[in-house]
């Protein structure tokens, strides 16, 4: 089984059912007449922090969403191919988006807290989840508060407008709106670029410990930080996958030429 | 040429040029706006200030004899073409005056017109009063003292003590009749229905009884027509007022301006809780007051959900083709129907189409006198909704399409289905927007006038539309409004100066009533904004 401890290098090529999170096989998607994603396939191990990077418009965004079926919201967009969730392919017609969602979390780049106080912020998934009781919301709230970080700077105010927060602690609010629904997977859509580096350690610490609990994939244009925080990283150039590989030998000897190039600025 | 006018005219004094021009239009705008305001302001307040009473000698346009009346200056103005045949344009402004004579022992109120000229002398008397009486006419007489049942003479000084027993009097009077008289009645009629015979013992018990308040009440009118007040005109002449019909004796002349204001404060008071009197020139309003609240808050009440769900399904679900593009054209196009088509409409629709059947269908016992198939006030409510629905649907619209899509995305991604997103996130986002759009409409509503004549607003309406009888609220019937009465006062103010300055009175009122909701809306509007300000 996975040893959560040892950066333990799994075969991303055949990786078992059980260690995948995510199984994407030949995904292509259009907005429009536009090809954005081009023949996508790879497995997003279990527990372990996947990074997404790669030029600004490449696709690491719709690539992410694809995971949670966010593009459906786009007009004009159509794929093909495979996304697997627990061996389940969740762009089935008959596939339950909201309860997709609920399920595997997504925090974006900027912090949208809602026009809501800071626990009905924290509360908005649970309730949408049909839970109502007031301790059970209590406890998920402070658990959720604590998880990301927050619950010290604000417990004394939940009640407040969420508004009323710094843009960190926003972003920190987001994590913790998310975390409260206990996701098994969580999207992470450069969650640190609007950020200062104090509360961009902070994020990255609670990435790291929130492995134990779920996988997460993250975007991120900044190179120190995924191959600090993450275990494997995926290149992405124009659409297509280029290299896919554990972090440390991708940062250090990349394979392919475009990743280089990439990783040592020459564009980008 | 062209060149030297480029030179004379050169791009700073352009710049100028036009800056100053739109910042003159702008304080025409302005001014054209405060004289409005002003203007209905200093008329409309006369209607309260209590004016002084003048005692006048002027002579009389045929006779030439000269005589002394009381009375009070209405208002002056150009000498309207009649008249000014036979006058001088340079006698100046005709004045209007209402004035108290007493002829043939009787106390006769007159609008006149006479010219400055025609006045000989002009004074202030301290001991003039002013008469208000029961019918809403005003009398400008001198009190001589009080005549009651056993005394000939009382001194004015008990005139309140005096008029407390006459009130007395009064109320003992209105409760046997309402409620030993008129269950009488109605008994005498259900046997007569009944066909009981004229000699049954139960019918002589109640005639006996009904012979007895009868008595009562002929005992009690007389001891009230024992208390007058004995008054005299400018001339000396005296007169009986039965002190019944007096609703107050004040003395204008006597009051400092802080005794003025106290006394415009009452008269305030009165118009908004009085009804109106003297075939809507004098008394006060409250009738069409209430009448347009409700109607307003009726047709909030129907257009708040349409408006709203049909601009969420326009914005948020219709899809983006060209049906719905003409929806929507034809939606912004419905505001500039004119507003009597849509009177007309839900004349013929509402009124006779869908109330009559109501009518034959669930009240066909009352037929043919009809009872929803007639003008009523939910008929004026859903009409008046109908009217202001695409300001509704117009400013919801505006407001759901600048939710963020990033609030819409957070949504979603929690796991919120469409219907929750826009629940529980878009509309509290959008609810200042819609907010706006609610009083806007009420703002329409309360100002028009041609389409709830059609459907429901009267002049006078002899009952309100909320009494004590089940269920309460009858929006069935027929109510009164404050533009539909503003619009009856304009006639009389063609024949009665004194119905001009209630009509002013009543415009005053309306104003402060748009006046009033505009400054709720940008309150509440601010205030949302704030509870969903998003940096
Ligand atoms: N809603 C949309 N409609 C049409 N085209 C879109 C839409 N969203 C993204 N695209 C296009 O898809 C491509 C990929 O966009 P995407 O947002 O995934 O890029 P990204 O890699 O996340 O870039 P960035 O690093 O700047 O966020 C871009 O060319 C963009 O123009
Ligand atoms: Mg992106």
């Amino acid at each position: 089984m996975l040893n959560l401890f040892e950066r333990e290098k799994l075969d991303l090529q055949s990786l078992s059912p059980s260690d995948t999170a995510i199984n994407v096989e030949g995904l292509n998607l259009w907005f429009g007449k536009k090809q954005v994603l081009n023949d996508i396939s790879m497995k997003i191990p279990k527990h372990r922090i996947t990074a997404l990077i790669g030029q600004s418009g490449c696709g690491k965004s719709t690539l992410i969403s694809s995971f949670n079926r966010m593009n459906d919201l786009v007009d004009g967009c159509r794929y093909l191919g495979k996304v697997e969730i627990d061996g389940r392919d969740i762009n089935h017609s008959r596939e339950n988006v909201a309860r997709l969602r609920a399920s595997v979390g997504m925090v974006f780049q900027r912090p949208n807290p809602f026009p809501m106080s800071i626990y009905e912020n924290v509360c908005y998934g649970l309730k949408l989840q049909g839970m109502s009781l007031r301790r059970t919301l209590d406890d998920s709230v402070e658990q959720a508060l604590r998880d990301a970080a927050l619950w010290e700077e604000v417990k004394d105010r939940l009640f407040e407008p969420a508004n009323i927060l710094s843009g960190g602690q926003q972003q920190r609010l987001v994590f913790a709106r998310a975390l409260a629904l206990q996701p098994d997977i969580l999207l992470l859509d450069e969650p640190t670029s609007a950020l200062d580096p104090l509360t961009t350690l902070y994020i990255e610490e609670l990435m790291i410990s929130l492995k134990k609990r779920c996988t997460v994939i993250i975007v991120t244009h900044n190179m120190q930080q995924a191959a600090r925080v993450s275990d494997y990283t995926a290149f992405i150039h124009q659409g297509e996958l280029i290299e896919y590989a554990d972090s440390d030998s991708l940062f250090t000897m990349p394979v392919k030429k475009q990743t280089e190039d990439y990783i040592t600025g020459r564009y980008g | 040429m062209k060149s030297a006018i480029g030179k004379i005219y050169t791009a700073d004094k352009r710049q100028a040029l036009a800056v100053g021009l739109a910042a003159s239009m702008a304080a025409v705008l302005l001014l054209s706006l405060i004289s409005i305001v002003i203007f209905i302001l200093i008329r409309g307040s006369s209607y309260f200030w209590p004016a002084s009473i003048n005692t006048i000698e002027y002579s009389d346009f045929h006779s030439g004899k000269t005589e002394q009346v009381f009375g009070q200056i209405l208002m002056s103005r150009v000498p309207a073409s009649t008249f000014a045949e036979d006058r001088v344009i340079e006698q100046g402004l005709e004045q209007h005056w209402l004035m108290s004579r007493v002829e043939n022992g009787e106390l006769i109120q007159s609008n006149e017109i006479i010219l400055p000229t025609q006045i000989v002398s002009s004074r202030n008397e301290l001991d003039i009063a002013e008469l208000r009486l029961t019918d809403g006419t005003r009398a400008f007489i001198a009190p001589a003292g009080i005549r009651t049942e056993d005394r000939e003479y009382v001194d004015l000084v008990e005139f309140s003590d005096v008029h407390k027993n006459v009130k007395i009097l009064q109320r003992q009077l209105k409760v046997i009749r309402d409620e030993h008289l008129s269950p009488i009645h109605r008994q005498i009629a259900q046997y007569d229905r009944d066909g009981v015979a004229l000699d049954a013992p139960a019918r002589v018990k109640l005639l006996n009884e009904f012979e007895h308040f009868q008595r009562a009440i002929g005992n009690l009118e007389q001891a009230l027509n024992g208390y007058q007040l004995v008054v005299r005109d400018a001339m000396g002449k005296q007169a009986l007022v039965p002190m019944g019909n007096i609703v107050s004796v004040n003395f204008p002349n006597r009051l400092g301006f802080w005794g003025k204001m106290g006394f415009a404060a009452q008269r305030i008071w009165g118009f908004l809780t009085e009804e109106p009197k003297l075939a809507n020139t004098a008394g006060g309003v409250f009738p069409a007051l209430f009448g347009t609240v409700l109607m307003i808050l009726l047709m909030t009440v129907i257009v708040t959900p349409f408006g709203v769900l049909a601009a969420i399904y326009l914005s948020e679900y219709a899809p983006n083709n060209s049906l719905t593009a003409a929806v929507r054209i034809a939606v912004s196009n419905m505001a500039g129907v004119p507003s009597i088509v849509y009177g007309v409409f839900g004349l013929g629709f509402f009124v006779y189409g869908i109330g009559g059947t109501i009518d034959s269908l669930f009240y066909s016992d009352r037929l043919p006198s009809p009872t929803f198939g007639t003008p009523g006030l939910f008929w004026a409510s859903l009409t008046m909704a109908l009217l202001t629905l695409p300001v509704v649907i117009v400013a919801t619209e505006e407001g759901l399409k600048r939710v963020p899509q990033g609030l819409r995305d957070s949504s979603y991604a929690l796991g919120a289905t469409k219907i929750e997103t826009i629940w529980y996130t878009v509309l509290p986002v959008a609810s200042p927007a819609i907010m706006t759009g609610v009083i806007l409409a009420c703002a329409r509503a309360a100002g028009e006038v041609a389409p709830l004549m059609l459907v429901g607003a009267v002049k006078f309406a002899p009952t309100l539309p909320v009494d004590g009888d089940f269920p309460f609220l009858h929006v069935e019937r027929q109510f009164m409004h404050l533009g539909v009465f503003i619009y009856d006062g304009t006639f009389h103010s063609q024949v009665n100066s004194q119905g001009s300055s209630m009509m002013f009175a009543a415009c005053l009122l309306l104003l402060v009533c748009v006046f009033g909701l505009n400054f709720v809306a940008i309150k509440l509007r601010s205030r949302l904004r704030k509870r969903y300000a998003r940096d």
